[in-house]
């Protein structure tokens, strides 16, 4: 373990720092064509004719994609290309031509024939009865069990006036689509002390990585191999190839570099297929660049959420009941997960002793959602974190406190089934908080005034899903000594394709700079492995690397047994060399054992593998079977259980009561995410995510002209991700450090909760700087901080998406 | 909206050597585009919402740029990048919140290369007019910002008419606050042309936000020494510390005798379509004591006869409250 | 115009700003392949053929007129270290030195930056591979996540530590202002920031 917790410089960082990383617009190849599309002007529409004619009779312009060149995989599966777009900005067509200008003046040149449809951009406006569909069969997403399983299907909903006439300024809940509950609620509400109840909304929020999904395709020998920008390398191979219905052996994709994803890039783009396509039908190389205004339209987004919570507590701030209602805004395509991760997030943050969730996911006619970060967890952590401030005022307990005594601490259960969760260590990272805030100290601040400014301070505790398990780990030691790690995970700058890798030389007793890590090519036989999303990587890719290295530990023993004599557990790995314990210069180097393997061939040199590995893993190791001594292997450790990470946040802000202008002075995150890996790298998530949240918090959001169903915030001036003046000049971070019990390195992923602590503990320091006012909607711009402060009615409705 | 977004169009590109041919170009090519730093109309360029043939580069006009002592003031080029003011340091000191609303402008790197006059000139940000929208100022015929249902946070409270779009400039309501002279150059010669006079509102003409025409140009900005090392003050209110648009800034000089005020500018930007000046809100200082009392007052008639539109009602208090901190200074800085 | 109520007069509306705003045809040659020159170019109007100083080199290069630096450096001369995040000024990642000073590579054209300094990141390293001290510092600190915006974050603190060698945590955020990184690892580019003007002053 020796290596583990310790800062060290990840292989990629020469690279980035020199300007020789190359993402996908880097590449270039000889003759290469530019794709642009042609976007929907209108928010939903069904194309009835393209005429093409004067475009493709343009000296230079090589070819048109439109939706039919693409596969169908069902209605409700989003394609690069469409002839029903369902939002504004959806691409229907692609050209490629010899210069980028040369494509868009071709693209201007396209009479298409349009037949406007009804649209939707607001959940609750299309519920009432006089609302219309978002999609053509319907107006909610909903997953229904039936006899040959589960699926998803679009229904028509229509709540009638009286719902909407009764509600008055809370949430309509007319009927629901989704449902869950366990304990006795009316007992619980019964049982409490204080109750509180309230009507939120959070905004969508476009992910907006810093690089674009551009994509460059070319074509060898038959081949496409696509540059792509994705989050996964080895899980975005399946989904090009069937996206595109090109075979999967005729792909390679390769994405090295990828500039942020979010959950905007798991398995790669929607839109891979239309350089893929354009240079299988040129046989030209093909480069589709994405605009930041593209990106936006076709980037992902978070659902917004209008939301109903109500909550009740014993005296002692034990929470005995959690009642909440969600209405989703699913955007046009397939459903979104938020809806049941933010009650499932809830019912182990709160741990109440009963809870209730209802929910419906509305379709609307804006851009497509994906996860993003914490997904669901975020929107309902900065709802109901605000709550549990609140209620610590009104039953006189401390706000951290309340939080312990709420806390979920060791098995704790998640969701309606109840299941223990694998491990928290919840209570130790509020006694960390506790003493590394000097909270009792600067709680005393909440409230205090300076000049025209008043001080405020919140916290924010946050859980997100921190891991998974049962993928494949694959290394090979060659005849040079060292280990080459493949691995399938993607590179987003969080040093987990490489934080990982690590485990290797730790079960090999072997320096870092003995493992060769490679990553970012399907052609470079990569094993089975977690999807790069979700904060999985960590947990699932130290499991699975650990499985193979381990793999590799026993055929090396086994191998000095056979070659040296004695039993295998005689022998040990450490040094590079596989040696009789007790005497670390005996037995024989690891360059020699890999020569060995390769003369004996049979598992040692992956002639023959385990049965129990994924195909995929299978192909590869095949691939370099006779390269040296083969570790591989599934990981079939124990987990324990589901796998969740924590972050606590604290916020310390400002506010001038004259302006409504909001400045952070402070900000720091605490986690429970188990071994520390690569503590500079676990501080960029806390701080990062966090910074995420503020965003989330303070201004990002979309703003849609309701009549044409057409938005503005289509630029970064517009969509206002936090700069660096937004941000505390310093932050701190601390972290608790007690391994998982139930995997071998005890590493948990922490992507995803940090944004949510630092989006709950900003909007928590808000209403703590305006002394308990509620402010109902997100994001909290400085005029609704100002308009709280001189007691005006918001310039925005509450439950008016997109606003 | 535009169906090809990100591509500039093809134009032709001229880099005259000094005004007196940049005039000449503009003489011959009527729909000629004159380009400074290029922050504005490189976004027009990209969103192909205008697509002009000839493009006239200023940038090698040397005369063009750079601040210069000017009997009891100071001349600015209109082609001096933002960064220069805000670093120069007689401007510092003599004209403080010039240097500030230059510091205030977007990133280092527009300031770099942004200019005074191009901040200046500016077209409004109206985001269904640079959206593309064919609106009034577009040409149309409707306001899209000004219906029931229109997203315009971000637009005026003062000055509409037919249009509702804002003045985005930091540095104009600090140059209208200074008594600025804009000096204005065409074939037939030179004007001058008060800063408060040079910015037009669209019931003067609501196609142009200032009374240059398409065969004048901005050359310089004068800056008498009416103001200079008096009591000034800039705040700006805005989403993000970097980039963003004011939301409401404030720009105001004062001349005081003790705590009295003798004289005064008060200039308000982002509220109306051009930078406004307080003239009503000016004559009530003056002989007042800078106080909180005082600066309340301004403040509560400095927003008379605002009308706020459906999701902009935040400015009045944000835009009240910014007149009344600007005269409290005034006060706090007396000691 | 109609009023917004019927989805054919919406039909008409979006036609009509189709229409609006794509009035005039041009023809372009930002990427036309070499040897097709200037087909068009008023007299009097610049050259097309210029020779461009990058990274201390001159570079002969063919620019059309309306081409932006940021184009001409990804796509003419193989410079991809600076990236294009946004095209619109808003995200620093195609932040070049321009005689020592920083501007945004997608917002100026090329031609206006004839006969002038061009630095970018490929520039920074010594003949024999020396990292500059700005990249030593993220090197050091393992400033950035995804990197996409680093190159772009490099060239201003190429610039501050040139300008102002004694600056504080404070001004260097100020200075790299015009930058957004959207891992939102701001604290560990100040470190790096800070990191820079450590070594910069110590040698």
């Amino acid at each position: 373990m020796a290596i583990f917790g310790k800062d060290y410089t990840p292989p990629d960082l020469h690279a980035k720092i020199t300007g020789r990383a190359k993402y996908a617009e880097d590449f270039r190849a000889d003759g290469m064509l530019f794709a642009k599309v042609l976007a929907s002007p209108m928010p939903h529409a069904r194309v009835r004719n393209i005429d093409a004619s004067e475009a493709l009779a343009m000296e230079g312009v090589e070819a048109i994609l439109t939706a039919d060149d693409l596969p169908d995989l069902g209605p409700l599966s989003e394609r690069a290309l469409t002839m029903e777009p369902l939002y504004e900005g959806e691409p229907i067509l692609a050209v490629a031509a010899t210069s980028e200008l040369l494509a868009a003046e071709a693209i201007e040149k396209i009479k298409i024939d349009y037949e406007p449809l009804p649209f939707a951009l607001d959940p609750l406006e299309s519920l009432k009865p006089s609302g219309s569909n978002a999609r053509v069969d319907g107006n909610t997403i909903v997953n229904e069990r039936t006899e040959e399983g589960r699926r998803t299907v679009v229904k028509e909903l229509r709540w009638s006036q009286d719902v909407f006439d009764e509600a008055g300024d809370h949430l309509p809940m007319g009927e629901h689509q989704d449902e869950w509950s366990y304990g006795d609620l009316e007992a619980g509400f019964a049982e409490a002390d204080y109750v509180i109840e309230e009507t939120l909304a959070h905004q969508s929020v476009t992910h907006h990585p810093m690089e674009p999904r551009t994509c460059m395709a070319t074509v060898q020998n038959g081949k496409v191999i696509l540059h792509a920008s994705t989050q996964s390398v080895a899980r975005t191979h399946g989904p090009a190839a069937a996206w595109s219905g090109i075979d999967g052996k005729d792909l390679v994709v390769i994405g090295e570099y990828c500039g942020g994803g979010f959950g905007s890039k798991i398995v790669g783009t929607v839109n891979m297929p239309i350089a893929a396509l354009l240079a299988k039908k040129t046989n030209r190389p093909v480069m589709h660049r994405i605009t930041r205004y593209e990106e936006t339209y076709i980037g992902r987004a978070r659902p917004g959420f209008q939301t109903w919570i109500k909550v009740g507590f014993r005296k002692d701030g034990s929470i005995t009941a959690l009642d909440m209602y969600i209405i989703q805004d699913n955007g046009p395509y397939g459903r979104q997960g938020d809806l049941s991760m933010g009650p499932t997030t809830a019912s182990l943050a709160y741990q109440p002793q009963a809870m209730r969730f209802r929910g419906v996911s509305v379709l609307t006619n804006t851009p497509p959602r994906s996860a993003q970060r914490a997904p669901g967890g975020a929107q309902i952590i900065a709802m109901i974190e605000p709550m549990m401030d609140r209620a610590a005022a009104e039953l006189g307990l401390d706000r951290l406190e309340i939080r312990r005594t709420n806390a979920p601490q060791g098995k704790a259960k998640v969701g309606p089934q109840r299941a223990e969760i694998s491990s928290a260590f919840v209570h130790e990272m509020i006694d960390q908080a506790k003493e590394k805030l000097n909270w009792d100290e600067l709680k005393t601040r909440s409230g205090q005034r300076n000049g025209s400014k008043v001080t405020g301070i919140g916290l924010g505790f946050s859980p997100f899903i921190g891991g998974v398990s049962g993928f494949d780990g694959l290394l090979v030691i060659k005849d040079d000594g060292k280990v080459h790690v493949h691995t399938g995970v993607g590179n987003l700058g969080t040093h987990s394709f490489s934080d990982t890798a690590r485990v290797a030389a730790d079960v090999l007793g072997l320096e870092w700079e003995d493992i060769n890590v490679i990553w970012g090519n399907t052609g470079k036989h990569l094993p089975w492995t977690t999807v790069q999303a979700g904060s999985m990587t960590t947990h699932a890719t130290t499991r699975a690397i650990h499985a193979a290295a381990s793999d590799a530990k026993a055929k090396l023993q086994e191998l000095a047994a056979a070659e040296l004599g004695g039993s295998a557990s005689s022998y040990d790995v450490s040094g590079g060399r596989v040696h009789p314990r007790g005497n670390r210069r005996g037995g024989m180097s690891l360059a020699s054992a890999a020569q060995k393997a390769v003369a004996r061939g049979g598992k040692f040199s992956g002639e023959e593998l385990p049965e129990n590995i994924h195909r995929m893993t299978t192909a590869s190791a095949t691939a370099l079977a006779g390269q040296g001594l083969l570790g591989v292997a599934k990981d079939e450790y124990d987990n324990g259980g589901p796998l969740w990470s924590f972050v606590l946040g604290c916020a310390e802000i400002e506010i001038d009561v004259e302006t409504g202008v909001l400045e952070m002075t402070n900000y720091t995150a605490i986690t429970d995410c188990g071994t520390v890996m690569n503590p500079r790298s676990l501080a960029a998530q806390l701080h990062g995510g966090g910074i995420q949240g503020f965003g989330l918090a303070r201004y990002q959001k979309w703003i849609y002209d309701p009549s044409w169903g057409i938005p503005f915030a289509h630029r970064f001036y517009t969509a206002r991700p936090p700069t660096i003046l937004d941000v505390p000049r310093e932050m701190a971070w601390g972290a608790v450090g007690e391994p998982d019990p139930y995997t071998p390195v005890g590493a948990k992923g922490i992507g995803e909760p940090p944004i949510g602590a630092g989006q709950a503990a900003l909007v928590s320091a808000i209403q703590d700087a305006l002394g308990g006012k509620v402010i109902r909607k997100m994001p909290v711009m400085v005029e609704n901080i100002l308009n709280a402060l001189e007691d005006r009615p918001q310039d925005t409705e509450t439950l008016t998406a997109h606003s | 909206m535009p169906v090809i977004n990100d591509m500039i169009p093809e134009f032709d590109l001229f880099q005259p050597a000094d005004v007196d041919g940049a005039l000449e170009l503009l003489a011959k090519h009527d729909d000629a585009w004159v380009l400074a730093g290029g922050l504005d109309t490189f976004d027009w360029f990209k969103d192909r919402a205008k697509r002009p043939d000839v493009v006239v580069d200023l940038g090698a006009i040397d005369q063009l740029r750079g601040i210069r002592e000017q009997g009891d003031g100071y001349e600015i080029g209109a082609l001096t990048p933002l960064s220069d003011i805000e670093n120069h340091e007689a401007i510092k000191a003599k004209f403080p919140m010039l240097a500030q609303a230059a510091q205030a402008v977007a990133t280092p790197q527009v300031r770099n290369q942004g200019t005074l006059g191009g901040n200046i000139v500016q077209d409004t940000r109206c985001w269904y007019y640079r959206g593309g929208w064919p609106c009034y100022r577009a040409g149309g015929n409707i306001c899209y910002a000004d219906t029931p249902t229109s997203m315009n946070r971000e637009h005026c409270i003062f000055g509409a008419s037919r249009c509702v779009a804002v003045s985005p400039s930091d540095s104009a309501p600090a140059l209208v606050a200074l008594d600025a002279m804009m000096v204005v150059r065409s074939r037939s010669g030179e004007r001058e042309v008060p800063a408060a006079d040079f910015f037009i509102g669209p019931s003067t003409d609501i196609t142009r936000m200032t009374v240059l025409n398409g065969r004048e140009l901005l050359v310089a900005i004068r800056i008498p020494s009416t103001f200079a090392g008096a009591h000034q003050y800039f705040e700006k209110v805005r989403d993000r510390n970097a980039w963003d648009f004011p939301l409401v800034n404030v720009a105001a000089a004062f001349k005081r005798n003790g705590a009295t005020i003798e004289d005064a500018r008060v200039a308000v930007g982002a509220v109306a379509p051009y930078p406004m000046r307080l003239e009503a809100v000016e004559a009530q200082l003056r002989g007042k004591n800078a106080d909180e009392a005082t600066g309340k007052s301004a403040g509560e008639l400095a927003i008379k006869g605002a009308k706020p539109l459906r999701h902009n009602g935040y400015k009045l208090p944000l835009m009240r409250n910014l007149v009344m901190r600007a005269v409290r200074d005034a006060q706090s800085a007396q000691a | 115009m109609d009023e917004p109520t019927t989805s054919v007069s919406r039909r008409n509306f979006i036609k009509g700003v189709i229409a609006g705003g794509a009035t005039a045809s041009a023809s372009g040659y930002l990427f036309r392949q070499n040897g097709v020159l200037a087909q068009r170019s008023a007299p009097g109007s610049v050259e097309r053929l210029v020779t461009l100083n990058v990274n201390g080199q001159n570079r002969p290069v063919d620019i059309a007129h309306e081409e932006t630096l940021a184009m001409t450096l990804r796509y003419k001369l193989g410079l991809t270290g600076t990236k294009l995040g946004c095209d619109r000024a808003e995200c620093g990642a195609c932040t070049v030195l321009v005689d020592g000073r920083t501007h945004y590579a997608c917002s100026i054209l090329t031609h206006m930056v004839r006969g002038r300094e061009i630095k970018t990141v490929e520039g920074l390293e010594g003949p024999n591979g020396e990292l500059h001290p700005v990249q030593q510092a993220v090197m050091d600190e393992a400033g950035f996540q995804c990197a996409f915006c680093a190159p772009g974050f490099i060239m201003s603190m190429v610039a501050l530590v040139e300008d102002k060698p004694g600056f504080t945590r404070d001004e260097a955020a100020h200075a790299l202002s015009g930058h957004i990184c959207r891992c939102g690892d701001y604290n560990k580019i100040l470190n790096s920031a800070m990191r820079a003007g450590e070594i910069a002053r110590s040698t």
